[in-house]
């Protein structure tokens, strides 16, 4: 077993790049959506066999045992040479989650499971009245003997169709405070009375979905943590790895794609277009300096509070603003929705333009993450 | 007033670095009030010498000149410490311009005799050069062109010296046959005029007229001048950005506890969300620039080159000048109709924030540097 973190950052870094070159299929890199599993599965595979699948994961547990630094290296690395992601929810979201609160039984009988790709995993969190106020989830699960019935309804489910495990929040008490009577529950997708129907977003493709749960009975043993416990639980894991959401690559990435377009249509002998080009240019290094400032405090070995939620406002809300120029510079093509050539390249500034919607809305909208700051940094009253 | 900032979560300082923060930090305490600050407002020189007095007492007018020459020979990042609470407590002393720009030229200088006489009197506090570059407005270039040295005598235009009032002498670039060179120009040379416009922070620029000036002593020849100036002006940049962040966030500090005591319809004004949502945004635009001030003082630091530090300080100016301002336009519109009054002490740092987001180049300015360095 190698031991990753007694590596020097730049052989481990060569490590990485020399496998990516390798490895990863030329027509993934830099995909411009969500893949499906029928496009990404057999790269799933490679990184499962290779034993790369859950880098943040203790080696203990099948993961690459990584550190906070080697994290970042890693992600950086793939991020740069454009590894698209795969429904990934079991090694970021469920994985971590099972190792900290799972009983043994637990993490013998899934971990093993997402490692060899046998289930894939998505999150059924929100429903169509519970978004940002997520505590006020009806979906109910009712016991009965040794099982709960549930019945309920769940949308924003991301490839809840390539999936074959949903890990759910559910409601077991009406009573008291709406954050005490949520439960913690996974639950197989071919249960019996489980519907899946995919949402085609702005971008027309069908990266979300909904579940509808009708009558679906689900073991007692397939709560995670104590029953009414699951908020705390759940609360738990977003704040984990919730500082990629702030990494600076996806803006610069988009900044490459206008300056290839905007070279394309001779735009930076326009002294105006310089200007707001150079606006946005700096608006991404000065987040590459304030992310920096975060990954320090990692590499430290400290903990990042909820102060980090101010990368994710200016790294999401400076995507847009990169598309938005991006609009202005295609002109009519703004209304066309192939790829158009740019240089070497072929850019689709609509395509980028609806992409950088959903930024701003998913992962706790930027209206929360500001409430957040209000709250937990300014102290501002209630 | 409470820090705000992350500095506290999430940065490091050495015992080093906290031993200078708390001392400055008590340094500004002396006027909480502000009421020092008001009574050298619009009043020659704009600062008051006893202040001038206790900087070089503790030492901070020798930061950045070497050992060799009496200096303590810190860091950029230990002196950004300072100059963030001199910008906190809107210390009316020329300190940038002074301990920065000109102790900085004349280190870089090439006349070793002026320096070893210089350099002491000015970390001592005793003497007080003032540098006189600039010729056009909202302009980086420091090539002399309208002031020229022919016959052994100044003539032309300097405009923007700040604080001129207080200075003992002026350094000034001249063309002369050989290039831009530094002449060090007595305060009351013949042929000398020197005229004061009042800045809206209360200090005063000047503009100088030299009509057949006898050219003083040579600070710095053509072979070194213009790089001197150059990489000085930089770092003064850099100064004026950290005090620049001092203004912005203590604009900011002042604003959250407004919002947390002013109460209408019957709840503190802070709990409404629109305004707990610009205080966010003016909290992460002041976050934003101290990660940039901490990135660019480490590359000061370092070993950069003459260009990638132009770069530096270009991105670092724009970012705190525009952001000083938008965060104390923004805390008068929070504060309402009292912000708008000169009693209130919130004006004094939008003020502050116009006056030190302007000097040396503005944003607009240092973007279009930027630009044409990097793009």
């Amino acid at each position: 077993m190698t031991d990753y973190n007694a590596m020097a950052d730049g052989d481990f870094r060569k490590m990485l790049c020399d496998w990516l070159v390798e490895s990863y299929p030329d027509e993934l890199r830099f995909p411009a959506e969500r893949m499906h599993w029928d496009q990404c599965g057999d790269w799933y595979l490679t990184l499962a066999k290779k034993g790369w699948l859950a880098p943040g994961w203790p080696a203990e547990h099948g993961g690459m045992g990584l550190d906070a630094n080697k994290l970042l290296i890693l992600m950086e690395e793939f991020e740069g040479y454009g590894v698209g992601r795969t429904p990934d929810q079991g090694m970021t979201m469920i994985g971590p989650l099972l190792i900290q609160y799972g009983t043994e039984e637990q993490r013998q009988h899934y971990l093993p499971k997402i490692l060899n790709g046998e289930n894939i995993w998505c999150q059924g969190y929100s429903e169509p009245g519970a978004g940002s106020d997520l505590a006020s989830l009806r979906t109910a699960a009712v016991r009965d003997g040794d099982e709960y019935v549930v019945n309920g309804h769940k949308i924003w489910t991301t490839l809840a169709m390539d999936a074959n495990m949903i890990f759910t929040l559910v409601r077991t008490n009406k009573e008291g405070k709406k954050q005490q009577g949520i439960t913690f529950l996974l639950i197989p997708l071919d249960t019996p009375g489980i519907t899946v129907r995919g949402i085609d977003n702005l971008g027309m493709h069908d990266e979300f979905a909904e579940v509808f749960f009708d009558d679906v009975r689900v073991p007692v043993a397939n709560v995670v943590g104590k029953e009414n416990d699951g908020w705390t639980i759940a609360k738990a894991l977003l704040g984990h790895e919730r500082i990629f959401i702030g990494s600076p690559k996806m803006a610069s990435l988009a900044m490459n794609r206008l300056k290839a377009l905007a070279e394309s249509a001779g735009m930076f002998e326009d002294p105006l277009f310089v200007e707001r080009y150079t606006v946005l240019k700096l608006e991404i290094e000065d987040l590459s300096a304030a992310y920096m400032r975060f990954v320090e405090v990692l590499k430290r070995g400290g903990k990042i509070g909820a102060e980090v939620s101010m990368l994710k406002i200016w790294n999401t809300e400076t995507q847009q603003r990169i598309t938005d120029l991006m609009l202005d510079v295609a002109g009519e093509n703004c209304g066309v929705s192939d790829a158009i050539p740019a240089g070497d390249t072929a850019v689709s500034a609509p395509g980028e333009f609806i992409g950088a919607r959903p930024t701003t809305i998913y992962g706790g909208s930027n209206e929360i993450q500001r409430n957040i700051l209000a709250k937990a940094v300014l102290k501002l009253p209630s | 007033m409470e820090d705000i900032s992350l500095q506290s979560r999430i940065d490091v300082l050495s015992e080093e670095q906290v031993m200078i923060q708390d001392s400055a930090v008590a340094f500004i305490a002396q006027d909480e009030e502000l009421k020092k600050v008001r009574e050298s407002r619009f009043t020659q020189p704009g600062y008051d010498a006893q202040t001038w007095a206790e900087m070089a007492e503790a030492g901070w007018l020798g930061f950045l000149v070497p050992e060799e020459y009496d200096g303590i020979g810190l860091s950029f990042s230990d002196l950004s410490l300072v100059l963030i609470q001199l910008g906190k407590g809107l210390v009316p002393a020329p300190f940038s311009a002074t301990a920065v720009l000109a102790a900085r030229t004349i280190v870089k200088s090439d006349n070793e005799s002026f320096k070893k006489a210089r350099l002491p009197a000015l970390i001592s506090g005793e003497w007080k050069p003032a540098i006189a570059w600039q010729e056009a407005r909202a302009t980086l270039d420091v090539k002399a062109e309208k002031v020229t040295c022919a016959d052994g005598k100044l003539n032309g235009q300097k405009l923007f010296v700040p604080d001129a009032g207080g200075a003992d002498a002026f350094i000034v670039s001249a063309a002369s046959s050989e290039g831009t060179v530094l002449y060090m120009i007595e305060k009351d040379a013949s042929g000398l005029s020197i005229e004061y416009a009042q800045r809206v922070d209360g200090g005063f620029y000047a503009t100088l007229t030299f009509d057949n000036v006898v050219a003083g002593e040579e600070v710095a020849s053509a072979a070194v001048a213009e790089q001197a100036l150059a990489s000085a002006l930089d770092e003064a940049r850099v100064a004026a950005s950290a005090e620049l962040l001092g203004v912005m966030t203590r604009a900011l500090e002042i604003t959250v506890d407004y919002l947390t005591q002013r109460v209408q319809f019957d709840k503190p004004i802070g709990s409404f969300q629109s305004l707990q949502h610009k205080a966010v945004d003016l909290f992460v635009l002041s976050e934003i620039s101290r990660s940039v001030l901490l990135q660019t003082t480490a590359l000061f630091d370092g070993d950069a080159s003459d260009k990638e530090r132009a770069i530096a300080a270009s991105q670092l100016k724009s970012r705190c000048g525009d952001a000083a301002l938008q965060i104390t336009k923004d805390a008068i519109q929070l504060h309402g109709g009292i912000g708008y009054t000169d009693e209130c002490n919130i004006g004094l740092y939008l003020k502050k924030a116009m006056y030190l987001s302007s000097l040396w180049g503005n944003p607009t300015a240092h973007r279009g540097r930027y630009a044409s360095l990097v793009l």
